[in-house]
């Protein structure tokens, strides 16, 4: 790159994606899968098993908040439905986890959808607020309802009960596909008319964005996966609660993911929730103090480094890993299209 | 006979859901912020004056004469030193800032007071009138004028003195109202200390009328939101009608189900009537 007197603010942006990238992820990806089958400790692989699944649910809160522009507050509604969704089939109905995960998901989809033809009235802080306010009524709701055992909670029965390295493949691959769709709906039409609704509703609904109908999709995929991801959090840890499964600090967490890792960006979220996952261990050993200190942490990140850790080192180093940007700037020279 | 128990009982409660709300309303219509740290700012204004009054072995009420010009200063300091500088960014980072604070609070408190259930109490707390088959107990009464009292002064400030117009000024036109020598992020400040000490007005009726825990507030959060969207953002007479409404809602659902039906109530204003009851 040519260094004129115009120095850094005219550097032109390098978008890292195309088969360089692909290929460096493949190879993350596959020496993660040989890592587990290398056999590492099991409390190893249960570090990598959390972080991969705070990745989907915060990679799933950014694609909402950071490019559609719904901020929702009542995620843990998907967590917990999966939740009770797998104890119902393999307690209640004495069926296979699969058809745990399976009902999760379907549940997922159809709530959310259900879900989506009045929340989509509100926007902004009254959607935030009308989802957190949706996720405790279900929350109160199980706590009396006698078909899920109401407050004293509900079990897991896995047979065979899954290992922990079955978990880890388990979360590793939904990990894999929650990123490509991420980054494939991104890419799309639809991905851009996502980010066009998120700067400006009207202008973009003006220009032939179907906003309804981008926002259900978005509202779907991140039920989904964060139901998904649910499901299998359940599976291993075994025992829900109403106030467990649509506990709050499910929605905190993303949050925190999203706002530390960089909102609107599409690594961010993997930072974000590595750090989580690492500071929550190491906080765990100051019990009472760990929420003190994340929530500190998250108030300074959101004052004093606003686009969050990936956010400030691509505006600094002006790069964007896998953006929506199709070209590095300022030459589209050779624009591939790797999606 | 019982259906007029039920009625007055859920006045008697929406009194207390109408101060909870007043400050939530009032941010919300003025400064344009969800406060979602209001409910811890409630349980701190509640353990505030339990341990300050059975400390010093006063009545609970008297203590709103410390609580409520603390609770101010520190509202004004939250504004003023930490969410004006993030509400430049935009809505959703003071939203999110609002929600770090709650997060904070709720365990700062776990951390000082224990999990350990509190509960203040007075010397009328367990004297009930009884006027035919109708009990009404005197701390239910003396609750409901604490409110209705708080209220009052809230709007009469609002309607009657200079500082009161300014802020309403601002909240109508944020611009105008700077164009005329208001500062607006003063007012912000003094807007959020008015709203603490709301603050610790609800959390003394708390505190008087059932036991808290540091965890409460997200539940008082939620009643005091379904005031706001119920009674409209920035309506005070609109306050006092939710506050009835849900007061009349959780005696009619019992212990069980008076939660879910306030939450569907809600949800059933947010869908059919975002703006609230009494909105302009």
């Amino acid at each position: 790159m040519d260094n004129n007197s115009l120095a850094s603010a005219r550097k032109p942006v390098r978008v890292l994606d195309g088969p360089l990238m692909l290929i460096i992820c493949a190879v993350v990806v596959a020496i993660l899968i040989i890592l587990g089958f290398l056999g590492l400790p099991n409390n190893t692989l249960r570090y990598f098993f959390k972080i991969f699944l705070y990745i989907v649910m915060g990679s799933m809160w950014n694609l909402m908040s950071g490019f559609t522009g719904m901020t929702s507050l009542g995620q843990q509604v998907f967590v917990g439905l999966a939740g009770y969704s797998v104890c119902v089939m393999t307690t209640t109905c004495g069926m296979s986890f699969w058809m745990g995960i399976l009902c999760a998901a379907v549940i997922g989809v159809v709530f959310s959808l259900l879900l989506s033809t009045f929340l989509f009235r509100m926007r902004g802080m009254y959607f935030a607020i009308a989802t957190w306010v949706v996720a405790e009524a279900i929350c109160t709701w199980f706590k009396s309802w006698e078909f899920v055992q109401m407050g004293s909670g509900m079990k897991t029965v896995t047979r065979p009960k899954p290992t922990t390295l079955d978990v880890y493949i388990w979360a590793l691959t939904l990990f894999v596909i929650a990123m490509v769709v991420v980054y494939v709906l991104l890419r799309t039409k639809t991905g851009l008319g996502l980010t066009a609704m998120r700067d400006d509703t009207d202008a973009a609904s003006s220009l032939g964005v179907n906003i309804v109908m981008s926002k259900r999709l978005v509202y779907i995929i991140a039920a989904l996966f964060t139901a998904l991801a649910g499901a299998l959090y359940w599976i291993n840890s075994g025992t829900i609660y109403p106030d467990s499964g649509f506990d709050i600090n499910w929605t905190v967490a993303m949050v925190f993911i999203v706002i530390v890792g960089g909102i609107g960006t599409v690594a961010g979220p993997i930072v974000g929730a590595i750090i989580y996952v690492v500071l929550s261990e190491v906080l765990a050993k100051f019990p009472g103090w760990s929420n003190i200190i994340l929530g500190a942490i998250a108030i300074l990140v959101i004052v004093f480094l606003p686009d969050g850790v990936m956010g400030t080192l691509q505006k600094k180093l002006r790069f964007d890993i896998f953006s929506q940007k199709r070209f590095s700037e300022p030459k589209a020279k050779n624009s591939k299209k790797a999606a | 006979m019982q259906i007029v128990q039920l009625i007055i009982n859920g006045i008697l409660l929406g009194g207390i859901y109408a101060v909870l709300g007043v400050g939530m309303t009032m941010i919300f219509g003025i400064v344009k912020l969800t406060n979602l740290a209001h409910g811890e700012f409630v349980i701190l204004g509640a353990y505030a004056s339990t341990l300050i009054s059975t400390t010093l072995g006063v009545d609970p009420i008297l203590t709103l004469i410390v609580t409520i010009p603390i609770m101010f200063l520190i509202g004004m300091g939250l504004q003023s030193g930490l969410i004006n500088r993030v509400m430049l960014k935009g809505s959703e980072p003071a939203l999110l800032v609002t929600f770090g604070l709650s997060i904070i609070l709720q365990d700062l408190m776990l951390l000082l007071f224990t999990a350990d259930a509190r509960h203040a109490g007075g010397a009328y707390s367990s004297i009930v009138f009884n006027i035919g088959p109708i009990s009404i107990a005197l701390l239910d009464v003396i609750l409901l004028a604490i409110s209705l009292v708080t209220i009052i002064i809230l709007s009469l400030f609002l309607k009657k003195t200079y500082l009161g117009r300014s802020i309403r000024a601002t909240s109508d036109d944020t611009q105008a109202a700077s164009l005329m020598g208001v500062s607006v992020k003063k007012t912000y400040g003094i807007a959020m200390g008015i709203a603490m000490a709301t603050a610790a007005v609800a959390g003394l009726c708390i505190a008087l009328k059932w036991t808290f825990y540091p965890s409460s507030g997200g539940g008082y959060l939620l009643t005091a939101f379904g005031v706001v969207v119920i009674g409209g953002m920035g309506s005070i007479p609109g306050t006092m009608v939710a506050g009835v409404i849900l007061g009349l809602a959780q005696v009619i659902g019992g212990a069980n189900w008076g939660q879910l039906i306030s939450y569907l109530i809600m949800v059933l204003f947010l869908v059919v009537r975002p703006q609230g009851l009494f909105n302009k």
